[in-house]
């Protein structure tokens, strides 16, 4: 008579079901796992994109080697690789910046390059223990504007003239920036980059949001005078003509900070079960057609012995950077808190 | 007689609050109980244990014949005792249409049986036309029909019924509880009915249970509870009375009060001082100064149509109240003689 | 329901499961924040700079969740009780902002205007992103509780504003505390728009750990500030919550209807309603639509642009299901046997709200290259990063749309012969559903802007909206922005339409 007796089965059978579909959630989708020895070539890239996937190509059209590249920040990937360790899918990590390279080296997690690959480069421009080579250069410069300024500063410290108040633009969170502030506190120590940057705060700089836009305020007279990479004025001859740039390149040289030279690197894991086909990439991107292609392309200088650079630039030898082990600009997170407490990093 | 439920020494608590207190209840089968008390007296309370929503602290509560919970175990979960629920707000399905409401606990809802049944249910509760209806179209009255015919629809063991009718307004109210004790006998349910309207449990219950303070003060069919009520306080909740001093005399069967020297009681009382509840329609006015009467000073009256009550004072300053018909209400301020009528009731506190 | 009602084990089994995978960030901040010792941890912490930016971040969540109640309590009022139609357009219209990144949101204010940057520009961003957290759930409640009441105070002589204070706040308040701690909780956890505003606050440390320090262990050790202000700020909240939450009384079925207003309070109804639409969703589509530049030459590959949404879409619908399913049981479980235990299981779900997406996609690189090592990244685990993500948004969600519907139903059910895991399925989802496709909803949107765990996890190769915008806008090319982020917003159409259309289920208007 009754159609209420119980349902208690019912109650398992959906437990059940609920068990099964999460166990069937978390396992769909891992048919393929990633065969690292014979599989394509993983590439950890801080560098974009835009700047460096056609290269790539032409390395897998010349070499048949296939590239997996996960692009991100630099310094996402160091952490990356730095937490996934011996486990890493990565063979080659490919950095924006020479600090982040050196943390991962400090890590342990790179293999030494052959004597062939590090050859090739000055050994201002990789790392002590050969670990990494630099693949370009970025030139610190001071970009102006001639018909504004009749005496370009030479040295950083020329530029805390008081002639300078209120006409100097810089981008504060940019890398290269926070690089050539490292670069001050290693070669003169905390208490006199706190003393120029101090100073420098008092002369009134603006802080724009990129380098673009500082290069752009200098062209247009916003401001006199420009601390960005050199490179940022030939994208902009070469986007917009050179009748429609006006500011000009000012080089420090004879050792000044102000003309470090920050580098973009490359490094191969130690973890790589594909070390053979990852040094034929780091070496096609110090090959006369890799380097050229950043000549080029970005305007970069060319690190590769045996490579000029593009043909307005003065070559490296002219610049005379500064003397600096880059494996020491890892030092970035001491850097912002100077910034910051200088006032240079927010608002 | 066979029982669909019986209730033994159950005790509950919240808290430290003691809300049923040795509570016994038995349920003939097709048969209608209701349990009537003040709000606040746990009815609501057991019908959650008799549901399944709590199991009791202490006791046992046995659905015919089978233990369905005992001693804060839960033996049987609700959803296998056959023991179906309409709440006060009806609680119907809102995503479901009137139809899908009543087969909700129908097996193999989509079966041409449950489909039967369904229509069957509908018609019984006068909706049949209404099978495709949202919940939101219908009338409050029409709302609470559709849920009793939800809780009717799987033939229930026991339909426990709380307050349904307390938010419909009064017309509607008898209507639907007639049309609900209707369906109720017309499918042989055993129904339990909580309410605090004693009148909507006297007209419509088989059996009616007073709840006081969290016991159960006295269950019977409703004319003898009404005749008999077995203290002054069920004697307060059951019909409206006035209570006046007086003295149990002779062999405890006759009081002596205002209102006579020996006045027979329906229940036997020690000698001494008794509260004395006289229910209305016990008084019989006639003229000032008749044999046997007493004489009343009139102070009130209450005109409520079909008949009314007046008010009035004894030689004592005591109060009584009479109901009459209503073309015999004398005028406030004269004087009438008062007999009474039956047995009255005398309690010694 | 009483304490003394077990939960069913086909419940609790899989809401313990979900809350163990919830703390998994947290086991691994504290596996690396004590590699290198206790001393280093709280040599890290006690630093004054540390304090200096723990209380710029609690100005900027102080602040921005208040603002964020202001504004979105208006527009759920807007949408829910004002004569202002259609609803439809409406909630949509007020709901954009929610779709696009801080980050973005934070570029096309300072592109446009380069001095609003700094605290001014934070507050405004984050607020513009946040009022629909609090928005959605007080829309819900409002259209759930009874519109007569409001009819009863203005028959007892209160104003029309009395009314809105005294009786429509008064029945949101879960609602909206609810939503305010979803709003705190993102505003610590953000770190897109304080980097393009140049604000300082407690996550320029963190991302300074991986981005300039290229140091996780720093990271975690930073993060657990985090953690212990998201502890706090969930216990605040179900304190609130237990003294207020309540329960929907009366008849099971509801008749709404509308407050009338004269011609000034429309007239300031709908100036309020425009500017939040231009000032929330307008300045940021504007300035996609500027960049895009359509009238010149620039050459918008819309393949590329298309497969985007594809994959952004998938990911999206994938996740905001899984994330569903996942929430659920948590969510039935603190709705319905409430107690100590399952109080506990919710809040695990919140702390992970807190972290920024980076410390989440790390700690899920942690477990995955050691224990899931074939599903590392692949997409099963990108799913697993955003489920952790979104949860307490679907946990938040659910919890108040199955906290209104009545318990009388469920014991209706029960009385039925549907057992306690039927009833769940027969009843209390199918009542709670507006509110469950809102949490799915509310999960595909955030999971289509979401790029930290994206950019580290994905499949090799797989480009979302979110990373297709991060790969331009990284090299300046806002040009190409453009159409990724205007197809980003108008993706975010398609979860806030199904938002909306269930939103009102059951409501006879």
């Amino acid at each position: 008579m009754n159609q209420l007796q119980t349902k208690a089965r019912v109650k398992q059978l959906i437990a059940g079901a609920m068990a099964v579909a999460l166990i069937a959630g978390c396992s769909s989708g891992s048919s393929e796992s990633a065969e690292t020895s014979t599989g394509p070539l993983v590439v950890y890239s801080g560098r974009s994109e835009a700047l460096v996937a056609e290269l790539f190509s032409q390395f897998t059209t010349q070499t048949g080697i296939k590239l997996e590249v996960r692009y991100a920040d630099s310094g996402e990937l160091a952490a990356l690789l730095i937490t996934e360790g011996d486990a890493s899918p990565a063979d080659v990590y490919f950095s924006q910046d020479a600090g982040a390279l050196g943390a991962v080296e400090d890590a342990g997690l790179l293999s030494t390059l052959p004597s062939d690959i590090t050859n090739l480069v000055d050994s201002r421009f990789r790392s002590t223990q050969d670990r990494w080579v630099a693949t370009s250069g970025r030139a610190r410069v001071a970009v102006y504007n001639p018909e504004l300024v009749s005496v370009v500063p030479n040295t950083i410290d020329d530029i805390l003239n008081p002639m300078w108040k209120g006409k100097i633009g810089f981008a504060p969170t940019n890398a290269s920036w926070q690089s050539f502030v490292t670069a001050l506190r290693v070669i003169r120590g905390e208490a006199e980059a706190e003393q120029w940057l101090t100073a420098f705060k008092a002369n009134e700089p603006v802080p724009y949001e990129k380098n673009g836009a500082v290069r752009d305020a200098v062209n247009i007279g916003e401001v006199s005078l420009g601390l960005v990479n050199h490179y940022y004025l030939y994208e902009k001859i070469a986007a917009e003509g050179a009748d429609a740039v006006v500011a000009k390149n000012h080089y420090f040289i004879n050792g000044d900070v102000g003309g470090l030279i920050n580098v973009a690197g490359v490094g191969v894991l130690e973890s790589s079960k594909n070390t053979n086909a990852a040094n034929q990439l780091v070496k096609f991107l110090l090959s006369v057609q890799g380097q050229e292609y950043f000549g080029l392309k970005t305007f970069e200088y060319p690190l590769a012995a045996g490579v000029a650079p593009f043909s307005e630039l003065p070559t490296i030898e002219e610049l005379n950077p500064p003397a600096i082990d880059l494996s020491n600009l890892k030092s970035l997170a001491e850097t912002q808190e100077l910034l910051a407490k200088t006032g240079l990093l927010t608002k | 007689m066979t029982l669909s439920l019986s209730i033994r020494d159950v005790s509950h608590h919240y808290g430290d609050r003691l809300v049923l207190d040795s509570v016994n209840l038995d349920v003939p089968q097709r048969s209608i109980t209701a349990i009537i008390g003040p709000s606040g007296v746990g009815k609501t309370t057991l019908l959650r244990l008799i549901g399944g929503f709590e199991a009791p602290d202490k006791g046992r509560i046995e659905v015919e014949g089978e233990v369905v919970a005992e001693n804060s175990r839960l033996i049987i979960p609700p959803q296998s005792r056959g023991v179906t629920i309409v709440p006060q707000d009806g609680a119907l399905f809102s995503h479901l249409t009137v139809g899908g409401n009543v087969a909700f606990g129908l097996k193999n809802r989509r079966s041409t049986a449950a489909r039967a049944r369904v229509t069957e249910v509908l018609e019984i509760v006068g909706l049949a036309q209404y099978e495709k209806h949202r919940p939101s179209q219908l009338s409050g009255g029409m709302q609470q029909r559709v849920a009793l015919a939800r809780a009717l629809a799987p033939h229930p063991r026991v339909v426990l019924l709380d307050e349904p009718f307390a938010a419909l307004d009064a017309g509607l109210r008898e209507q639907v509880r007639d049309e609900t004790v209707r369906a109720l006998r017309a499918t042989n349910a055993t129904a339990i009915w909580v309410t605090h309207d004693q009148e909507e449990a006297l007209s419509t219950a088989d059996q009616v249970a007073v709840m006081l303070g969290g016991r159960m003060q006295q269950i019977a069919n409703p004319a003898t509870l009404y005749q008999y009520p077995i203290s002054q306080h069920v004697a307060e909740f059951v019909g409206d009375v006035f209570v006046i001093a007086g003295t149990s005399v002779g062999a405890g069967n006759h009081v002596q009060c205002a209102l006579g020297d020996a006045v027979p009681i329906a229940n036997a009382c020690p000698a001494g001082p008794v509260n004395i509840v006289v229910r209305p329609e016990q008084l019989t006015i006639v003229p000032e100064g008749a044999v046997g009467s007493v004489p009343v000073q009139i102070v009130g009256s209450k005109f409520f149509g079909h008949d009314g009550v007046i008010e009035g004072t004894l030689s004592t300053g005591e109060r009584v109240v009479i109901r009459l018909q209503a073309d015999q209400l004398p005028q406030v301020g004269s004087r009438v003689g008062v007999t009474t009528r039956g047995m009255l009731l005398a309690y010694t506190d | 329901m009483s304490s003394r009602t077990r939960a069913p084990f086909a419940l609790v089994a899989p809401a313990l499961v979900a809350s163990v995978l919830s703390l998994v960030p947290v086991w691994y901040l504290f596996q690396t924040a004590f590699t290198s010792g206790f001393a280093a941890v709280v040599d890290e912490l006690f630093q004054s700079r540390t304090l200096q930016l723990v209380l710029r971040s609690l100005l900027l969540m102080v602040t921005v969740t208040s603002a964020s109640v202001v504004i979105g309590v208006f527009a759920a009022w807007v949408v829910a009780r004002s004569p202002l139609r259609p609803r439809l357009l409406l909630i949509i219209a007020f709901s954009l902002s929610l779709a696009i990144p801080s980050y973005l949101a934070a570029f096309a204010w300072v592109s446009w205007i380069p001095g609003i940057s700094g605290f001014l520009g934070a507050f405004i961003v984050l607020t513009f992103v946040c009022y629909p957290f609090v928005m959605l759930p007080v829309i819900a409640s409002m259209d759930i509780s009874d519109p007569m009441s409001e009819k009863v105070a203005l028959s007892l002589g209160r104003t029309p504003f009395g009314v809105f204070r005294t009786v429509t706040l008064g029945q949101s308040r879960p609602a909206i505390t609810g939503g305010a701690l979803l709003v705190a909780l993102y505003v610590l956890s953000d770190f897109g728009a304080v980097a393009a505003m140049r604000y300082e606050v407690f996550t320029w440390v963190i991302y300074g750990a991986y981005r300039a320090g290229f140091n996780p262990s720093r990271a975690a050790i930073l993060s657990t500030v985090l953690l212990m202000a998201a502890l706090v700020l969930t216990l605040i909240e179900a304190r609130v919550r237990s003294t207020r939450d309540t329960f929907r009384l009366g008849s099971g079925v509801r008749r709404a209807t509308n407050i009338q207003f004269g011609i000034p309070a429309r007239i300031a109804t709908i100036t309020g309603a425009v500017l939040l639409v231009a000032l929330g969703a307008g300045v940021p589509i504007w300035r996609a639509i500027y960049w895009t530049g359509f009238d010149s030459s620039n050459q918008v590959q819309w393949d590329v642009v298309i497969s985007s949404i594809a994959t952004s879409f998938g990911i999206g619908i994938v996740t905001s299901v899984v994330t569903a399913l996942v929430a659920l049981p948590i969510a039935l479980l603190s709705a319905r046997y409430r107690g100590r235990a399952s109080q506990i299981l919710e809040g695990s779900t919140y702390v992970a709200h807190a972290l920024p997406g980076i410390v989440i996609a790390i700690s899920i690189v942690y477990l995955g290259i050691r224990t899931l090592r074939p599903l590392y990244q692949e997409m099963p685990l990108l799913i697993l990063a955003q489920v952790l993500i979104f949860l307490p948004l679907a946990v938040a969600s659910m919890r108040s749309a199955i906290a209104m519907s009545t318990q009388s139903l469920e014991h209706v059910a029960r009385s039925l012969g549907a057992g306690s895991m039927m009833t769940l399925l027969r009843v209390t989802i199918p009542l709670a559903l507006p509110g469950i496709m809102a949490a799915g909803a509310l999960s595909m949107l955030s999971s289509v802007k979401e790029l930290p765990a994206t950019l580290l996890l994905r499949p090799t190769g797989t480009e979302t909206l979110a990373t297709q915008i991060w790969k331009f806008s990284s090299v300046s090319d806002y040009a190409s922005v453009g159409p990724f982020a205007l197809a980003m917003i108008l993706l975010a159409v398609v979860p806030v339409a199904v938002l909306t259309a269930t939103t009102r289920h059951g409501v006879a208007r």
